[in-house]
């Protein structure tokens, strides 16, 4: 549709928004209701502008001007806002006009007699689109002259998040958000007219996304407690990488001052989190300042710790493994390692001559599926979805990104000036498809409260699961086949197996089977055990389902695709654990398990590499002080196996490396020329490996999907036993960091042991008692929470790095009252 | 004040022989509310024509062959409404009666739902039928105990004589009607927040399109109609589009509910043809102003007022005349001022309504009308204001003036700008002396 706006005349697809017409003509109107990726709701008006259009008559003839002999263009009588208004064939659009101005001018004063104009100390200024907007369309003074609304200005929605209900303009961005993108309504106006405010009915912010509203406020009110009053917007050094706290890749903006990260936001990533980030990766980085964080390498002398100089480290390193046989060495990073370290580990355990090297936790069954896996954008297709686990705390991106599926709107098509400010397909108050998506899981999670169809099996039960949905899946083919053939029948055990009644399984199946575009999400349930892993595999494929798998850590699926892993399964990490000489453990702490802690004690050498002194670093011989997932350049790889930068933001680190910088120096002592010795020589192997370049990755990162069947993987010696008392559950907030996050401990309340009300009676266990219990051998402390959505006999405890999703055993005669609650207490 | 205080009953042109009462012939007669009176006198037949005799097309025509025009304010033709309606698709479609009538000066349609709430059910059951809507709700003002009490009742009769239900009136035409209580919102009259506040969202207007046709309550197909537009469609049914259009001017047909309110005799409903003087209205029927008048509201307050000059009282009250004139028929609810009320002071009165009722959802209405405007009113009331004072109101008026999101700005804006227009001379009084031009505060009396 030909639109023309001011001077420009263009093409527009129908259904584009006057607003995106003008952006994309290269004039601009201001705007702050307005929100990509939001629908449009026309509350602020100030993007009025003047437009008019022809008309056609009767006969469907254009109406021409008589002098001119063009169509006649009938201008709307009033001011029209361009967000809410659909482009239409010859539409002719005025931003320019002193009548638009005198309303812009109008708008900015109306906007701004109730704005408190504390600029000077607000955390927003110089950042702020009402700041800018005034200072574009206003007149630079105002006429009112009365007392301004007073409200309060330090109202705690949240342990992380503040509002200042004076300087809000009621741009309703954060009440749209909450509706329409994770589907948690929890904040709405409040009052009415001048007198609007925004509030919770409860206390608090139920939703694990709640921090986007602070990236979207366009002013001050709304904002990130953790960064408040820390610093002026022109002071930060942005950084934009990788969200690396889950296998999601949200594109984030690291903002650090003198050394110091004070915020994380969101950052643009059309194809992954579009602008949205979970709670987790936004406010879970206060730990990277910790007070207790290692600066620089210690060296065990006379029994004590000391510092060194990497130096002096890396000769000990050199000479304490020199009196061994390579293959007593084993090497095991954490899965949230770059895939540039994982080049570098790989190119040191072939220096050393081991075999035993590997990343952790690393599932029984593949995190790099058969055939090339979902991509988020199918899943934001999809019209019909089968999760299995929990993947709001999984891979949290995965869970916004299914609630596109179910409204039903399509990716927006990116325009001239980037994501269409007013896409008008979204409306306010979306109608959720619930009936595109079935949840399954061993107890309730969230986003069982957007699913048409819910199960609760049995914990443990994934196989069965598959397989009872895949015999039914068969009965169907016979049946489609043959008529006459009998109904689906399944025995007693396979209906349990379900969580759900048999019709509503059928209707699951045949939903997957007969949409467009399926998608079955597994996690770290399933990949639990290699059984029920092939059992989804198997499903997907009988339903012609793509499959989305959620890997526990960040680069699970590039430290697979590199294969940095043993070379045979006895030389896996826990095997390693046992049957090494001598350890290099990168951001690992597997002495939390005092049985482990004791086998390591014997050990002829242990260098830990890794952020504070942890009970493994405690017992080291070296300790190497490990930069954090902020501080370093790199690639990882999300699950959808896409390609992702990580930069390094300029933080204070002390003389922090992460493990490329470990096997360089350890390279250097050794008199090697590693691979992987640097980020740059590290990379050469990638492109020849992968054949694209890490160094050239665009915005969205780049989606590798290889030529041919990934190579089998070396899986951990495992018996499959399944079975146990205590289910560990995926976490978004990291638990291993959360006592060194003050912000996100205090509303979360710390890490979780959620009982059965009537096991916890039994038990003798109180709602929000402190504990104190060994979980697979892990000591764990953790607050109960009665939760009557867990199953009877049943204890959930989110997983830490040495503690994998799935069953654990729990020695109930551990648990204990957590004295070192009752020493702080007393 | 002392007519309407100690009034009864509403005063209605029943007495007057030259009208004939169509839609008010039962209101004010004690126990005219219940089926059995209704039915006693006539009442369903219409309902029943309709479902026995007709398509739902062929009533969508009549309705459209009458001309008859929305009487909620806006005037919309109603039929040209009804076909707007998707074609039948499985999906339920939705009728729902506009009764939270908040403007000030309007209560034609209390009455009806207080004592003749059957009719206002039979108008809903023919108008089901015409667009094949099973399911009806009546969102009748918060305010309105009695009217929903009385409304309530006659739903559950109806239901018990199977004039509603699966089957109504012995049909295979399936009807229900629910009665939503509103919360006491005006801006909840204007159709798109009624649909959110019947849903349980909070009470802001809606982006249309999609309109309420396409995507309404529940994103289902509805229509909304005002209470006195169902029970014209009655009589339409009941006696034929001609004898509708017969009466009336040349784009407003049929009769009409006009209120009147303010310093006259006989304030009240009147039942007239489309296109009586407001003369007639204030003086023929509600016995002229009490005292000396200065100016009226034609329609509402949300309308803006007239002087009192002849050119304005002999104007007929029809939709395309007043729009013509600057003005609007909006609800047809006059309110008469008298000249001892000083304009300032009436003008006060009209914005601190709007004020209290403006939503808050966009800028010029939550921030011009809402919080300046009367805040500007109480400086100039305080004695305090200045002729630049007035400068600056009529140019924060205009700003607010077709900049909002839905007409609740213009409905304050506009009268605001009429006295200026008609009465600058007492705001300049006020602001050059510090007092106002009239002071009497007991006016009401005289």
């Amino acid at each position: 549709m030909k639109v023309t706006i001011n001077d420009v005349s263009m093409d527009f697809a129908p259904g584009t928004s006057v607003i995106d017409a003008v952006f994309a003509a290269g004039y601009d109107v201001p705007y702050f209701c307005s929100q990509e990726y939001m629908s449009p709701i026309g509350a602020c008006r100030m993007c009025l502008a003047r437009v008019g259009a022809p008309r056609k008559d009767r006969e469907g003839n254009w109406i021409l001007d008589e002098e001119t002999g063009e169509p006649k263009i009938f201008y709307f009588p009033n001011m029209m806002a361009t967000c809410t208004t659909q482009v239409m064939e010859g539409m002719v659009v005025d931003t320019l006009s002193d009548d638009v101005k005198r309303v812009q001018n109008g708008m900015v004063e109306f906007t701004l007699i109730n704005h408190p104009l504390d600029c000077p100390v607000c955390d927003k200024g110089g950042a702020c689109e009402l700041q800018d907007r005034a200072y574009e369309y206003g007149t630079g003074e105002s006429r009112f002259v009365f007392d301004k609304r007073h409200q309060e200005k330090h109202h705690p929605l949240s342990e992380v998040i503040t509002l200042d209900r004076e300087r809000c303009i009621h741009c309703k961005r954060c009440v749209r958000y909450f509706e329409e993108v994770p589907g948690d309504g929890v904040l709405d106006f409040i009052e009415r007219g001048g007198h609007t405010y925004i509030g919770t009915l409860e206390d608090g912010l139920p939703s694990n996304f709640t921090g986007n509203i602070t990236d979207i406020c366009p002013v001050g009110a709304l904002l990130d407690t953790t960064s408040r009053f820390r610093g002026r917007n022109w002071e930060y050094d942005h950084t934009r990488s990788t969200g690396m706290d889950d296998a999601g890749g949200s594109a984030i903006v690291i903002d650090a001052r003198t050394g110091r990260i004070e915020r994380i936001k969101g950052a643009l990533n059309p194809e992954v989190n579009k602008t949205w980030i979970d709670d987790g990766t936004r406010f879970g980085h206060e730990y990277v300042d910790a007070d207790d964080r290692l600066r620089s390498p210690l060296v065990r002398k006379d029994g004590e710790l000391v510092p060194a100089t990497w130096e002096e480290a890396a000769q000990v390193v050199r000479d304490r493994l020199g009196g061994l046989s390579g293959k007593d060495i084993g090497i095991a990073l954490r899965a949230d390692a770059t895939l540039e370290e994982g080049v570098a580990a790989k190119a040191l355990a072939e220096a050393l001559g081991t075999g035993q090297l590997d990343h952790a936790p690393r599932p029984a069954a593949s995190v790099v599926p058969q055939q090339a896996p979902a991509t988020l954008t199918d899943l934001a297709t999809a019209d019909a979805i089968f999760v299995v686990g929990d993947v709001t705390e999984e891979v949290p991106i995965a869970d916004l990104r299914i609630k596109d599926a179910l409204k039903g709107v399509t990716p927006p098509e990116m325009m001239a000036h980037g994501v269409p400010i007013a896409d008008l397909r979204l409306k306010e108050h979306p109608v959720f498809h619930r009936e595109r998506l079935s949840v399954a899981a061993p107890y309730r999670v969230d986003l069982m409260k957007h699913a048409g169809r819910t199960a609760s099996y049995p914990a443990g039960g994934e196989a069965a699961l598959f397989a009872a949905l895949q015999a039914i899946a068969e009965a169907q083919d016979a049946k489609a086949e043959d008529a006459e053939a009998a109904a689906v029948q399944l025995d007693d055990g396979q209906r349990a197996a379900l969580g759900m009644s048999l019709a509503d399984a059928e209707a699951l199946v045949r939903g997957l089977r007969e949409a467009d575009n399926a998608v079955v999400v597994i996690g770290g349930f399933v990949l639990a055990t290699r059984a029920a892993a092939a059992a989804a595999a198997t499903f997907a494929k009988a339903v012609g389902a793509k499959q989305l798998i959620l890997g526990p850590m960040a680069n699970s699926y590039g430290l697979e695709l590199l294969h940095v892993g043993p070379s045979h399964d006895r030389y896996a990490y826990p095997g390693m654990l046992e049957g090494a000489r001598a350890l290099i453990l990168s951001n690992l702490d597997p002495a939390q398990d005092p049985d482990v802690r004791a086998t390591l004690e014997q050990k002829d050498f242990l260098v830990v590499h890794d952020l504070f002194l942890t009970e493994t670093a405690k017992i080291a011989d070296v300790v190497l002080p490990a930069r954090s997932v902020y501080e370093r350049d790199g690639t990882t790889v999300n699950l959808e196996g896409r390609f992702l930068p990580l930069q390094a933001a300029p933080v204070d680190a002390g003389e922090s490396e992460d493990f490329v910088g470990v096997v360089g120096a350890l390279g250097d002592a050794l008199g090697q020329r590693l691979e992987g010795r640097s980020v740059r020589s590290a990379r050469r192997v990638l492109r020849k490996r992968f054949e694209l370049d890490p160094a050239e990755l665009g915005p969205s990162g780049e989606l590798y999907r290889p030529k041919g069947r990934p190579a089998p993987r070396v899986s951990i010696r495992s018996d499959e036993a399944v079975g146990g008392n205590v289910l560990v559950t995926p976490s978004m907030l990291r638990v291993e960091y959360l006592e060194r996050n003050p912000h996100l401990l205090a509303l979360s309340g710390g890490s979780r042991l959620r009982v059965n009300p009537a096991d916890a009676a039994q038990h003798g266990l109180g709602d929000g008692e402190a504990v104190s219990l060994r979980v697979g051998g892990v000591v764990r402390r953790a607050r109960v929470r009665l939760d009557a959505g867990v199953p009877a006999g049943l204890m959930l405890l989110p997983t830490l790095p040495e503690q994998p999703v799935g069953l654990a055993h729990a020695d109930l005669a551990t648990l204990t009252r957590d004295e070192r609650e009752l020493e702080v207490a007393g | 004040m002392s007519d309407v205080a100690d009034a009864t009953t509403p005063i209605t042109s029943r007495h007057d022989p030259r009208y004939e009462v169509v839609m008010y012939r039962h209101v004010g007669i004690d126990g005219a509310w219940t089926l059995d009176y209704y039915r006693g006198h006539g009442g369903y037949a219409s309902a029943r024509k309709a479902l026995t005799t007709m398509t739902p097309a062929q009533v969508i025509d009549e309705v459209k062959a009458s001309k008859l025009r929305g009487r909620g304010g806006a005037g919309f033709p109603t039929g040209v409404k009804w076909s707007f309606m998707p074609p039948v698709d499985g999906r339920q479609r939705l009728l729902v009666v506009n009764a939270d009538e908040s403007e000030p000066g309007s209560f034609k349609d209390r009455y009806i739902m207080e004592d003749d709430p059957h009719q206002l059910i039979e108008g809903i059951i023919i108008g089901c039928y015409a667009i094949q809507a099973t399911k009806a709700f009546i969102y009748i003002r918060g305010e309105y105990g009695l009217g929903y009490r009385r409304l309530v009742q006659a739903v559950e009769e109806a239901r018990a004589a199977g004039i509603l239900g699966k089957n109504a009136l012995g049909s295979d035409v399936e009807v229900d009607i629910t009665v939503h209580r509103g919360a006491g919102a005006y801006i909840c009259g204007e159709e798109t927040a009624l649909m959110n506040s019947l849903e349980g969202l909070r009470g802001n207007p809606r982006l249309k399109p999609p309109f309420p046709a396409q995507a309404g309550v529940y994103g289902l197909p509805t229509t909304i109609n005002n209470v006195t537009t169902m029970t014209s469609v009655v009589h339409i049914i009941e006696r034929g589009a001609d004898w509708f259009a017969s009466m009336g001017t040349e784009d407003s047909k049929g009769t009409k509910l006009y209120q009147i309110s303010g310093t006259v005799v006989r304030p009240g409903v009147y039942e007239l043809p489309m296109g009586a003087t407001f003369r007639e209205l204030i003086y023929d029927l509600a016995g002229g102003p009490k005292g000396e008048a200065k100016g009226f509201f034609p329609g509402g307050s949300s309308t803006p007022p007239f002087p009192w000059r002849d050119e304005f009282l002999d104007m007929p009250m029809d939709y395309g005349t007043l729009a013509n004139s600057g003005s609007m028929l909006g609800t047809g609810g006059v309110i008469v001022i008298p000249k001892e009320k000083d304009i300032v002071d009436a003008m006060y009165n009209v914005v601190r309504f709007y004020a209290h009722e403006s939503c808050g959802k966009c800028t010029p209405c939550r921030e011009g009308i809402s919080t300046w405007l009367p805040k500007m009113y109480q400086k100039l009331l305080a004695g305090l204001g200045t002729r630049e004072d007035l400068d600056l109101m009529e140019d924060m008026v205009r700003n607010t003036r077709g900049t909002a999101f839905c007409p609740l700005a213009d409905a304050c804006a506009m009268p605001v700008q009429a006295s200026f227009k008609w009465f600058r001379d007492e705001y300049e009084y006020l602001v050059d002396h510090g007092t106002p031009m009239y002071t009497k505060n007991d006016w009401w009396e005289a």
